[in-house]
């Protein structure tokens, strides 16, 4: 995805440098919607995407991007799948948009349903966020080949608590027994706030965290981080010190992505004109600051590439769930 | 004493105009929204979460929590007045207050929630602000092994609620196990007993069925004759309760405070697992136990005392943890986020005036909302003057928009509807329906936590014996099933005794 994103981001640059033909060019083919916007999402209040949409509603409003009120909607329901069904049936509806987050994709292929993915209409792909391995403070082990050397001895003698089957921390564990040649056990806790419960309280060996939900957790000396999963290491101070997977050997690259799509046979002209407001909001001081407080990396993708990256998304959690044996795809 | 200076420090954030409007608002709003069935209190918090984005923090704050507890005060009004719980913490609450209600006694019982609520939301805040590293490290000593064995507890304590045959009670307990198994397996990821109906993916929502069991059943019940009009004292003065009602149920109340603080405190529970076991100690420990299900004000009282008092102690893995215990302390965490503060174990420390500010806060609120709900308690009972033919369309209006309202679906009006139908055919058979709920509750706490558990321990029991917790709960949930039969078996015997 990366060299997509760069050659973007390039485009991106010369459509905002370009001079006042492109500017307005460009302007011709959007239009505005009109009326307050909805951005449904699929989580409860309270969830990162829920959290994010919120957020960015805010940072259109208050930037003065976008004048129109914008309020967020919880659809919950079967993992994303109330909020899929509702979304799709709203074609060409220009009031609303839609959250793009990993479970509105994957659990169509866990439940063997049509894909929404692909039907609806490309906007844009916003943030990235990491996820770290963590360990307890005192565990004996220090680092993930030490953890591995144990996981060998006693296949599933080494615990890692998750939120749900085929959630992201479940297909984590999966790479990682992939790449090390291992058997973890996992154990579902029937969500995140609870398998984080359960791990501080000494109940199961590892568990994977975002660094915005780590970051008190690891300064108060109640953590041991293990292993980042991204190609780089985080710059932040909390977390420089944190290597990758990927230098100490296991090729485990994974991590949480967020985007906005709009519901099918909207208007291409609205979807220009909202992936060109997201394009600048990104670029507000509001937004990077956001980014900053929460760990996030924006990872911009404007309209023209939003369908493939939804796309590369897809393909990614296909081969990963299939691997644990919960496509039915 | 280090939180006798943080009280005070609070006490001195909170006393601001804005501070205190801000409470004001928020525990009127949560007042309100509580009183809507199907309305819970953190549906209410997520509807006003963008009113406190122009806010500073500590009023923000103190707002969106005033909602919090202050709709565990509004949902005991439907519940009572109308048998049908505003949210569903308050299903316990809905069968002995509205059998109070139908004696005439509806001012009385509104009343002792009331008073149960403060005296219980005052304490639990008190416990909140002494006991918060204690307790936080004793939350998270309880894993899938305790879970499992406290939900099991739940169910053999209460095993014959409502009393009357022991084999009816378990066939309803039965039934209700199956309606939880609906939806998707929660290890795997499996659907079953879905019918292909997507909307039953997540399962039968626990509300709707309560309303329809309850509230709906009822009114088809009602139909068969002519109800008579409930007896209501003439004069206002009349329906306020005596003193003697609120002495008589000092140690319901704080039974419900302890147990109901213990259990909000475990991120694995909430309010309603609370207010069951909560009921289940009033069946053991009550002065007169043979009021329950008859309407019992002692049993009204724990269950009020118990859903406050939770409701505040899950405030405590979400202020330490950063981990939501219930629904609304997960849109609160949500509050804190979107203000730009994360929760955790630093956060004592770094915002400081926040925590404290919001610990006094809940004081303020808890006194404004029994100064709110002490007067206008008479007022509302006399809702009920109005002729129950009247009564009745308004209550199967209310239960059909309290319904719509949990998921914003209309599958779930015919959810609710069905189990009406339901909840006829049982009051007709003579079969219980509170078993029904209990069940529907705990089975997926028990299944979840079962599986957990044996996941964790690689499929050995022991994991329910080699932790000290759990093999004490696994004592206590022994001695509730041997118990009785012990007992039958004693009597028996004396019976043989006595005949031969």
């Amino acid at each position: 995805m990366s060299m997509i994103l760069r050659g973007l981001k390039v485009a991106l640059i010369g459509v905002a440098a370009g001079g006042f033909l492109n500017v307005a060019r460009a302007e011709a083919q959007q239009r505005a919607p009109e009326g307050p916007i909805e951005i449904t999402v699929g989580t409860s209040a309270g969830g990162t995407p829920d959290l994010i949409m919120r957020q960015l509603g805010q940072a259109l409003n208050s930037t003065g991007l976008v004048p129109n009120p914008i309020v967020v909607m919880n659809r919950t329901g079967g993992g994303w799948t109330v909020s899929n069904n509702y979304v799709l049936s709203q074609a060409g509806n220009e009031r609303l948009l839609y959250a793009i987050a990993q479970p509105m994709i994957t659990t169509p292929i866990v439940q063997g349903a049509d894909n929404a993915y692909e039907k609806l209409t490309p906007i844009a792909m916003l943030v990235s966020g990491d996820l770290i391995l963590y360990t307890h403070a005192d565990a004996k082990e220090g680092t993930l080949k030490e953890v591995v050397e144990r996981a060998k001895k006693e296949d599933r003698s080494v615990s890692v608590g998750g939120a749900q089957a085929g959630s992201t921390d479940h297909l984590v564990t999966a790479r990682l027994e992939k790449a090390a040649g291992i058997k973890l056990n996992y154990v579902p806790f029937d969500g995140g706030g609870t398998a984080l419960a359960a791990f501080l309280g000494g109940n199961v060996d590892m568990i994977v965290l975002p660094p915005s939900e780590s970051v008190d957790l690891l300064k108060s000396g109640q953590l041991k981080p293990l292993a980042i999963l991204n190609k780089v290491r985080r710059k932040e101070e909390a977390f420089a010190s944190i290597p990758t997977a990927v230098e100490q050997g296991y090729d485990v690259l994974w991590g949480q992505y967020w985007g906005i799509a709009g519901p099918p046979g909207l208007d291409p002209e609205v979807a220009a004109w909202w992936s060109d407001k997201l394009a600048q909001v990104v670029e507000t001081d509001a937004w990077k600051a956001l980014v900053a407080q929460n760990y996030w990396t924006t990872e911009f993708v404007g309209q023209s590439g939003a369908g493939a990256a939804y796309e590369k998304v897809y393909q990614e959690h296909l081969e990963a769930l299939r691997e644990v044996g919960l496509a039915k795809k | 004493m280090d939180f006798v200076s943080g009280l005070a420090d609070g006490f001195s954030v909170v006393l601001s105009l804005q501070c205190v409007l801000s409470i004001i608002v928020g525990v009127v709003i949560g007042q309100i929204v509580g009183a809507l069935p199907g309305v819970g209190g953190s549906a209410g918090m997520a509807l006003l979460l963008p009113v406190t984005f122009g806010m500073p923090p500590i009023p923000a704050l103190m707002l969106i929590a005033g909602i919090m507890y202050g709709s565990q005060y509004g949902n005991s009004l439907s519940a009572v007045l109308l048998n049908v719980p505003g949210d569903s913490s308050s299903v316990m609450t809905a069968l002995e207050g509205n059998m109070l209600a139908r004696k005439g006694q509806a001012g009385k019982a509104l009343s002792i929630a009331a008073v149960s609520s403060f005296i219980a939301g005052v304490a639990a805040t008190l416990a909140l602000a002494i006991a918060t590293p204690i307790l936080s490290k004793f939350a998270l000593k309880f894993s899938a092994p305790e879970y499992f064995l406290l939900a099991a507890l739940g169910i053999t304590a209460t095993a014959s609620l409502g009393g009357g045959s022991a084999g009816k009670a378990f066939l309803a307990a039965a039934f209700g196990s199956l309606i939880a198994l609906i939806g998707v397996d929660p290890i795997s990821g499996e659907t079953r007993l879905t019918l292909g109906i997507s909307n039953l993916l997540d399962g039968i929502e626990f509300l709707p069925v309560a309303i329809g069991i309850f509230g709906v059943a009822e009114i088809l019940v009602s139909l068969e004759s002519q109800m008579k009009p409930v007896v209501m004292p003439a004069k206002l003065r009349d329906l306020w309760p005596r003193w003697k009602d609120f002495v008589d149920v000092r140690w319901s109340i704080f039974r419900g405070w302890m147990v109901g603080f213990l259990i909000g405190v475990m991120p694995g529970t909430g309010p309603t697992v609370a207010t069951f076991l909560t009921y289940a100690v009033e069946r053991r420990f009550a002065r007169q136990p043979e009021m329950l299900g008859k309407g019992s004000t002692e049993a009204l009282s724990s269950v009020e005392a118990s859903n406050n008092s939770a409701a505040t102690g899950a405030l405590i893995p979400m202020l330490t943890l950063g981990i939501p215990g219930s629904a609304s302390t997960a849109v609160l965490l949500a509050a804190f986020i979107l203000l730009g503060i994360r929760p955790g174990p630093l956060l004592m420390v770094q915002q400081y005036d926040l925590v404290w500010g919001l610990i006094a806060s809940m004081f303020v609120g808890n006194v404004i909302l029994l100064v709110l709900n002490l007067p206008l308690a008479p007022l509302f009972a006399s809702l009920l003057k109005i002729p129950y033919t009247y009564l009745a369309s308004g209550i199967l209006i209310m239960s059909m928009v309290g319904a719509f309202a949990t998921t914003m679906n209309m599958f779930t009006v015919g959810i609710m509807l069905f189990f009406g139908g339901v909840g006829y055919i049982l009051i007709k058979a003579g079969i219980p329906r509170a078993p029904i709920i209990l069940a529907l509750v705990l089975t997926p706490i028990m299944e979840t936590s079962l599986r957990q558990a044996l996941t964790m321990s690689r499929g050995s029991l022991s994991i329910f014996v080699s932790r000290p917790l759990a093999a004490a709960l696994l004592l206590v949930v022994l001695a509730t099933l041997i118990l009785p039969l012990a007992n039958m078996w004693l009597l028996r015997r004396r019976h043989a005794a006595t005949a031969a």
